[in-house]
């Protein structure tokens, strides 16, 4: 099996390369191409023998940078902490790691195989490691450092790191299913894990409270520093060795410490796959679910969408734009899962609870730090959930068929595209504003007067919903004009295999932003420079608005301009897309 | 004419090259008319239906619904068109009931109601209304694909393989749905495998083979014609003979 796993592995990543440089025939991704290599020489290669001729200059030895170093004691400690609480989430939320997701040939050729459901996990195994090569790859380039050689030990630990995850949370995936089975010798096994990880919280839990009770600490150092102290050592010590013992490779400092890390590393990844392989009848029942899946002819998306939770009606008549709107919130609503929502806030009330609990300090802390919360959240929803969000062209690609029959402008469907996710995304933005808003007192923003405060808040209002719309304009014309660089509706890259490219449409994105964002700016500028004198801070507002103004008008042009996109969009382009 | 294909040609990009999938291809269907398309895999039909409803663009020749272009005139020659594809494509979040709607909504159905109520009694799925399509064998998510198609006015009906995954009542139904709309006066072109069907159901049949059409006329025209058939032949017989594999 090893071997046709090898076999198909070889052959697809051969035919992937095949494709992915037969489409550099077309201009549009060749220009594509050189410009991910531009970006990967610059981000990196550039950068790398800039820092090296910085060395040269200076007789450094081609060491990690000195944050690095000067954490690098306690640093494997406190990322095998990070990795220990991940764990801890991730047996609450339901994370999925993908090695389960056999795709439809390998359930119509592997399945009916004379193979054992043990091989198939292995092939499957196999089948991720080019992903989290790749992935170890990319955040190995990604490194801080000025060393090929620190890149290349960064890389390899990565991998082993993502490798331990990838099965780990398989491993989950498959006792989770197990918790509640009827049979109690199958429900003892898989709650045995859970047990283990609760002792193991319980244990790390009072290592940390032990090391604050005499007090908060008094500076991040101060936090830094009794947390490692109270983690490395004793019982906690040893839980989290298996955690610490992943991330120490990525901070070891000469080869014979990082060889020696390295082997902690291989023997934890190890030990989880050998607890994973050792459910094979739980892998059982999941394959066999798979093949229910399959055998049904249902989609297999179908588990995805909730029938209970009720449609918003479509009116029967009004302009077509509204029309995508109403069927991606019925998507959204649909697909939303309210138990994720709630285990998410349940973990969210407990931190909330556990720093609250620190005392009247820790309460002033919770606040301070639900307004930078805040904060971060607007400013993710503005700047970065236009990508996340793809209930747009991006997943309607997938019904081209469909939509192309429609009796309806081109421009007006691009449109139409953008509404739903460019208006709950402003929604977010504006509700997390308004409690930054109210929190600010407590939180960082406490130091910026009351004038500034306020009008900053209602010009980044005011901006947010031009720059949303500008972000997913600009991600539905890459979909429309690069349909195959776009993954279709719930289609999702093997492993971290397209964590690059994903990089190289982001720099776009915000590059083609900044350059669409100039004249606003421009405007807005001016507009300022008018009436401060005036208005004093109050004068934000007005520019904003100017700002946001000619944005929106770049959207709507830009919108018209797709249309002829759209209509030129061949089927085959997106068919070939992967 | 409803509909009217005028040397309609399409090529696709190939790693080989260009590949001509459909080559200089005219023919016509008046209202009331039921046209079978049908020819061997790779003959080009599935590529002449969806160039006919818009979904690919054809590199060359002219098609038109109702006399308006599909390429210059998008928009009215599609209000007037149904395409009922193969492989039932569906949005996988919305129901039944939110499919036929958005329809009527896109196609401006005036009796929207009254339509899909007679429609969903026609094509069995009637207590089906609120199911997603992740919830509904392959054959009833085409019967929604079909009442999709058939909820609207359209003049010119587009059937490929209409009868897939199909029970034999939902192949008898539909045979009479097809017929009832033609007697209706829409005129409709069918593609099929299913050459007795084709036989039983149209007034005419289109053969094509390798991108080109190699036969077109009444089955007893075909049946006539020295050169296509010998005495006694059924469509089956003369399919065989005219794409070269013997009867």
């Amino acid at each position: 099996m090893i071997a046709a796993s090898l076999y198909i592995v070889v052959c697809s990543a051969r035919n992937h390369v095949r494709l992915r440089l037969r489409r550099l025939r077309e201009p549009r991704y060749l220009v594509g191409a050189v410009a991910g290599a531009a970006y990967l020489y610059f981000s990196f290669f550039a950068r790398l023998r800039t820092a090296r001729a910085g060395q040269r200059r200076r007789g450094g030895a081609g060491v990690p940078i000195a944050l690095a170093s000067a954490m690098r004691s306690g640093a494997a400690g406190l990322v095998g902490l990070f990795l220990f609480a991940v764990t801890v989430v991730a047996w609450l939320l339901p994370f999925e790691s993908g090695l389960l997701a056999f795709s439809d040939a390998e359930m119509q050729f592997l399945f009916p195989a004379p193979v054992s459901r043990r091989a198939l996990l292995v092939h499957r195994m196999i089948r991720s490691q080019i992903g989290l090569l790749f992935g170890g790859a990319i955040i190995g380039l990604a490194m801080p450092t000025a060393s090929g050689y620190a890149r290349l030990r960064s890389a390899i630990a990565m991998w082993l790191l993502l490798s331990t995850g990838k099965v780990y949370f398989t491993g989950i995936s498959l006792a989770r299913a197990k918790l509640a089975s009827s049979d109690a010798g199958a429900r003892r096994a898989a709650w045995l894990p859970v047990g283990i990880l609760a002792a193991a919280s319980v244990v790390v839990g009072a290592a940390l409270y032990r090391a604050f009770a005499g007090g908060a600490p008094e500076s991040m150092r101060d936090l830094l520093e009794r947390t490692t102290a109270a983690i490395g050592a004793g019982p906690a010590g040893v839980v989290l060795w298996p955690f610490t013992a992943l991330a120490r490779p990525i901070f070891a400092a000469g080869p014979r410490e990082y060889l020696a890390a390295l082997a902690g590393s291989a023997l934890v990844l190890a030990a989880t796959s050998a607890w994973v392989l050792q459910t094979d009848a739980a892998l059982e029942d999941a394959a066999a679910a798979a093949a229910a899946r399959r055998a049904s002819a249902a989609p297999a998306q179908a588990s995805a969408y909730r029938r209970s939770r009720a449609g918003l009606t479509l009116a029967i008549s009004g302009r077509p734009e509204t029309v995508f709107a109403w069927k991606a919130a019925t998507q959204t609503l649909r697909g939303v899962d309210g138990r994720n929502i709630f285990r998410l806030a349940a973990i969210v009330v407990a931190l909330a609870a556990a720093a609250t609990s620190l005392g009247r300090a820790g309460g002033a802390r919770v606040m301070a730090g639900a307004g930078a919360f805040a904060l971060a959240s607007a400013a993710f929803l503005i700047l970065m959930a236009p990508q996340v969000l793809r209930v747009d062209m991006r997943d309607d690609l997938r019904h081209l068929e469909v939509l192309k029959t429609w009796p309806v402008r081109a421009a007006a469907i691009v449109r139409g595209q953008l509404l739903w996710p460019g208006a709950i995304l402003t929604a977010g933005a504006w509700a997390a504003l308004a409690l930054a808003e109210i929190l600010a007192g407590a939180s960082l923003l406490a130091r910026v007067g009351l004038a500034w405060r306020l009008s900053a808040g209602a010009a980044v209002a005011i901006l947010a919903p031009a720059l949303v719309f500008a972000q997913l304009t600009i991600h539905n014309a890459a979909a429309l004009l690069f349909p195959a660089w776009v993954p279709l509706g719930n289609q999702r890259p093997r492993g971290l295999d397209a964590m690059g490219q994903r990089l190289i449409l982001l720099g776009a994105t915000w590059l083609v932003l900044i350059v669409s964002i100039i004249p606003g700016a421009i405007g807005g500028a001016i507009v300022w420079l008018a009436l401060t004198p005036v208005a004093g801070p109050a004068a934000v507002v007005p520019a904003a608005l100017a700002c946001a103004a000619a944005v929106a008008a770049e959207v709507l042009v830009a919108t018209e301009a797709l249309g002829p996109a759209y209509e030129r969009l061949d089927l085959t382009a997106v068919e070939r897309a992967e | 004419m409803a509909l009217a294909v005028d040397h309609f040609s399409r090529t696709y990009q190939a790693a080989s090259g260009t590949f001509t999938a459909v080559d200089d291809l005219s023919f016509a269907v008046a209202g009331g008319e039921i046209v079978g398309l049908i020819g061997p895999n790779g003959a080009g039909k599935t590529t002449t239906l969806r160039s006919i409803a818009g979904i690919l663009k054809p590199t060359s020749g002219v098609i038109g619904i109702d006399g308006h272009d599909i390429v210059a005139d998008p928009i009215d020659a599609k209000r007037r068109l149904a395409f009922m594809p193969d492989e039932p494509h569906l949005f996988e979040y919305l129901t039944v009931a939110e499919h036929l709607r958005l329809v009527a909504r896109l196609y401006a159905v005036d009796d929207f109601d009254r339509r899909a109520a007679a429609l969903l009694d026609e094509l069995e799925l009637t207590g089906k209304e609120r199911s997603l399509p992740g919830e509904l064998s392959r054959g009833m998510r085409q019967k929604v694909v079909i009442a999709c198609g058939l909820v609207r006015h359209a003049t010119t009906l587009l059937f490929d393989e209409p009868l897939t995954g199909l029970d034999p009542i939902g192949i008898r139904r539909m045979r009479n749905t097809i017929a009832a709309r033609a007697q209706q006066g829409a005129a409709i072109l069918l593609s099929s495998h299913l050459l007795h069907l084709v036989q039983e159901v149209c007034s005419r049949v289109i053969i094509m083979d390798r991108g080109r059409k190699i036969a077109d006329g009444t089955f007893d025209e075909l049946a006539s014609r020295a050169d296509l058939a010998a005495a006694g032949s059924n469509l089956e017989q003369i399919f065989f003979r005219v794409t070269g594999h013997g009867a």
